[in-house]
């Protein structure tokens, strides 16, 4: 797998390389911008938020609600024993239970798809330079279609561009 | 942000990653030693026979459960307060989440063992499970005990990943910047991260909605913890304040217990420059608070008991207030209130040493006030006849105190692995060095006044 | 229409002699602990005769109370069982299910009465006591609780007995070994389902009353003593 990439140190010269990148006519889906910490304040880390994931945690949550639900019920009818003078399915009780997988659904519901769309864990990363971690951000482009390559090399800036 | 800065960050972070005195082996020797004892308690008293522990008719719970509900409130620290710092968006919660929820996860797997440990029968504890069998049993969900296990158990994972998640980043830096062995293994940690603006974002909506869901889940645990109690028709348990009460306790005992590890982080990992005195002072109001709090409930508790004048309920009170357990139950006020509040409520007092000292007192008084729930009740129930007293035996003290030297080896071992304080959010708030530009300095007179 | 096993303890009868108690450890296998642990409040006795003074000296009176499980219809002991080692039968009674025990003593705390009992060792007896351990009865093992089962081996085995038989149990045909020895017939054994027996007729008496009645924990034991009018 080809990569293109160049390393910067401020966000503006970033912003300025992922504008240039578009209008070299590169989707967007395939411009990548790596740092070694969430970059709020400009308008090219904004690309994709995630705004379904809270739904997700919720339907984790109802699944949960779900299953608690029918865990409760089904064991205590499964083998119904009479204990205190309580009713065989208590839903006082049976609430707690329920309420607890109902949370424990949501926050698993949330890491699985946190792990399945950021694409972790994974072996190895093509478009990836060690130098991030000293602060530096990286902006390029995996796989890039051949036409675009040169686009891609003068947007990056021609000097700075890594290819591998 | 000044790329010098964010280098500076770096190095001392990793610092005790990288280099090991000899000092660390000689604090895992001793500390692990204390474990194995122990562990070697527990087995002796597995082998011998559950009669070498203190238990008797009719007290049947005591240091065990103490020490579950103690460690169970130690938990509520960490991921609590973290989670809701991270709600509220307070700038000086960043080098306090991570040490703070490493507390949550090893005061709860401590907490957790002692259920298993004061079973008469330890080796059957996967009963309490609810896995398919081919005879149909499962456990009685009506019992408070089967309730703990699933909030315990959720409240377990969803702390461990809440405080992972935000680990991953950091293992993939470890892994830029080390060679050989570590570099393997913090790569493996890494999970192929990468630090994309789509990967950033995922991790930051996943760490909202984690610490909107833990809130709900901390609250439900001690609740649940203190329902072991009061659904038991049994005078001074049978009382519906006992979940607030509890939950407040929990939150209490966990702070103290952040101090006390954020002040052994700072003074032996040299930390000074990021655990600032204003980190300690903040909490420290948040522990006046909660003592305040506690005071209330407490108060709140005793004249209910004793305006309500319940034959059974008075002879548990007056055990607790001028009998046998009243050197405990006044040692307890004075630990948790008397000591703390000066301390605490006179800016002058409020310095890293007087927080900790006031952490320090409430932790033993938070012990104590665990015990004074459970034994004086259990010895002093209805019929005056079977009435009866409790001493904990050998076993019981060695396992408590094995399990302080648990806490201390897991966190030692923790901090030498991990970087306590999380580097990328601490790279990305804007963190105040100690004086250095004038710039900086404002910035510190802000965060003094109006954190 | 199933038994509903109760029990009466008249008080006024009541002698404080002890016979009920050995009785109770002879039939049921009950570990003794020896005066160590017994002087460490870990004997195991599923009834005990509880002693109160009443008065001021000199004029005092001595009073007996026997307390056994008072197999209660809303049992605080039951519920709160995480294994089900402890629940209802259909008979009313609270069944302990020893090897479903795991040993977390919250049905021991939960009970206001205290007459439940945990097995702090495996029990021993010293010889030729072992000789004598009734083959009815298992014996239970380290770290399990234990309690009255109103001798629920003799109630099974009468009922096996009049099944095979082809007929209806008669009052008073069952005895747990506690009424049984009971000289001063202090205690009366039977069916509150059955309106004629026995037990049924003096539970309604009005000497009767339950311990801790204000609990709501529905006993099945009453106690009956004369009332006085203060």
């Amino acid at each position: 797998m080809s990569v293109l990439y160049a390393l910067y140190s401020e966000p503006d010269e970033v912003q300025k390389a992922v504008d240039s990148l578009r209008k070299a006519g590169v989707p967007e889906k395939e411009i990548v911008v790596i740092s070694s910490e969430p970059i709020e304040e400009y308008e090219f880390s904004h690309r994709d938020k995630a705004t379904w994931l809270y739904w997700i945690a919720g339907g984790g949550g109802a699944l949960g609600l779900a299953f608690g639900t029918w865990l409760t019920r089904m064991t205590e009818l499964a083998w119904p024993l009479q204990t205190g003078g309580m009713p065989i399915v208590s839903w006082w009780p049976n609430l707690i239970v329920m309420f607890e997988l109902t949370m424990l659904g949501g926050i698993l519901a949330t890491v699985v798809t946190l792990f399945i769309t950021a694409k972790i864990p994974t072996r190895e990363n093509a478009l990836y330079d060690v130098a991030v971690s000293d602060g530096k951000i990286l902006v390029g482009v995996e796989s890039p279609t051949e036409g675009l390559r040169a686009g891609i090399q003068n947007a990056l800036g021609a000097g700075r561009v890594v290819s591998r | 942000m000044k790329e010098a800065t964010a280098k500076r960050i770096t190095d001392d972070l990793l610092r005790p990653l990288l280099h090991t005195s000899w000092r660390f082996f000689l604090l895992v020797a001793v500390l692990g030693g204390i474990v194995l004892m122990g562990g070697i308690a527990w087995m002796y008293q597995i082998w011998n026979g559950f009669g070498e522990s203190g238990k008797r008719w009719p007290v049947f719970w005591g240091f065990y459960i103490t020490n579950f509900v103690f460690w169970i409130g130690i938990s509520h620290a960490g991921t609590l307060i973290s989670a809701i710092l991270r709600l509220v968006n307070a700038g000086w919660r960043r080098p306090v989440t991570r040490c703070a929820e490493v507390i949550t996860a090893f005061a709860l797997m401590i907490g957790a063992m002692f259920p298993i440990i004061h079973l008469g029968r330890p080796w059957l504890f996967f009963w309490l499970v609810p896995y398919p069998n081919q005879r149909l049993i499962w456990p009685n969900f009506r019992s408070p005990l089967v309730w703990d296990f699933f909030a315990i158990s959720t409240y377990l994972t969803g702390s461990v990943l809440f405080l992972l998640l935000p680990m991953i980043p950091d293992f993939a830096l470890v892994r830029d910047k080390t060679t050989g062995f570590r570099r393997k293994f913090y790569g493996a940690l890494a999970l192929g991260w990468q630090g994309t603006t789509k990967q950033w974002h995922r991790l930051e909506s996943a760490m909202q909605i984690m610490a909107i869901a833990i809130i709900p889940v901390a609250v439900s645990v001690h609740t649940i913890v203190s329902f072991d109690f009061s659904m038991a028709p049994v005078p001074g348990w049978h009382s519906t304040i006992f979940g607030p009460y509890f939950v407040a306790g929990a939150i209490f005992s966990g702070i103290a217990a952040l101090i006390i590890a954020m002040a052994a982080l700072r003074k032996f990992l040299h930390l000074e420059d990021y655990l600032h005195p204003v980190h300690f002072e903040n909490l420290g109001k948040l522990l006046l608070m909660m003592s305040l709090l506690w005071a209330y409930f407490v108060f709140a508790e005793r004249l209910t008991t004793w305006y309500g004048n319940g034959t059974s309920e008075m002879n548990v009170f007056w055990a607790t207030q001028d009998g046998g357990y009243s050197p405990l139950y006044w040692l307890m006020v004075v630990c948790n209130f008397v000591i703390p509040f000066p301390i605490l409520s006179l800016r002058k007092l409020r310095t890293v040493t007087g927080c900790v000292i006031a952490s320090c007192s409430v932790v033993v008084g938070m012990w104590l006030e665990r015990f004074l729930i459970i034994v004086p009740t259990l010895s002093h129930k209805y019929l005056t006849y079977s009435w009866g007293s409790y001493r904990p035996g050998p076993p019981e003290i060695m396992i408590m105190i094995s399990t302080f030297a648990a806490m201390g080896l897991l966190y030692t071992i923790f901090s030498k692995l991990v970087p306590i304080i999380s580097i990328w959010e601490l790279k990305v708030g804007e963190h105040p060095f100690p004086i250095e530009t004038a710039a900086q300095v404002k910035e510190h007179a802000i965060l003094r006044t109006n954190p | 229409m199933p038994h509903r096993w109760g029990m009466t303890v008249d008080l006024d009868r009541c002698t404080g002699c002890g016979a009920c108690v050995t009785a109770c450890h002879a039939e049921n296998n009950i570990a003794v602990v020896g005066d160590v642990q017994a002087a460490k409040s870990r004997a195991m006795h599923w009834i005990r005769v509880e002693r109160y003074w009443e008065g001021d000296f000199p004029d005092v009176r001595l009073k007996f109370r026997p307390v056994m499980c008072q197999q209660c219809d809303a049992a605080p002991c039951e519920p709160v069982c995480p294994t089900y080692a402890s629940h209802h039968t259909d008979e009313g009674l609270n069944a302990q299910v020893y090897n479903r025990c795991i040993g977390t003593r919250y049905c021991a705390n939960a009970c206001p009465y205290n007459v439940r009992f945990f097995d702090f060792y495996n029990p021993k007896w010293p010889r030729p006591l072992h000789l004598q351990l009734n083959p009815d009865v298992s014996v239970r093992e380290v770290g399990v609780m234990e309690k009255c089962t109103f001798c629920v081996q003799r109630i099974s085995a009468a009922e096996i007995d009049a099944k095979a038989e082809k007929r209806e149990l008669k009052d008073g045909e069952i005895e747990p070994a506690c009424v049984q020895s009971c000289s001063a017939k202090a205690l009366v054994f039977g069916d509150l389902n059955d309106p004629e027996s026995e037990v049924s007729r003096l539970s309604r008496s009005t000497r009767g009353a339950k311990l801790l009645e204000e609990l709501g924990t529905l006993p099945k034991v009453t106690y009956l003593a004369r009332q006085t009018q203060v």
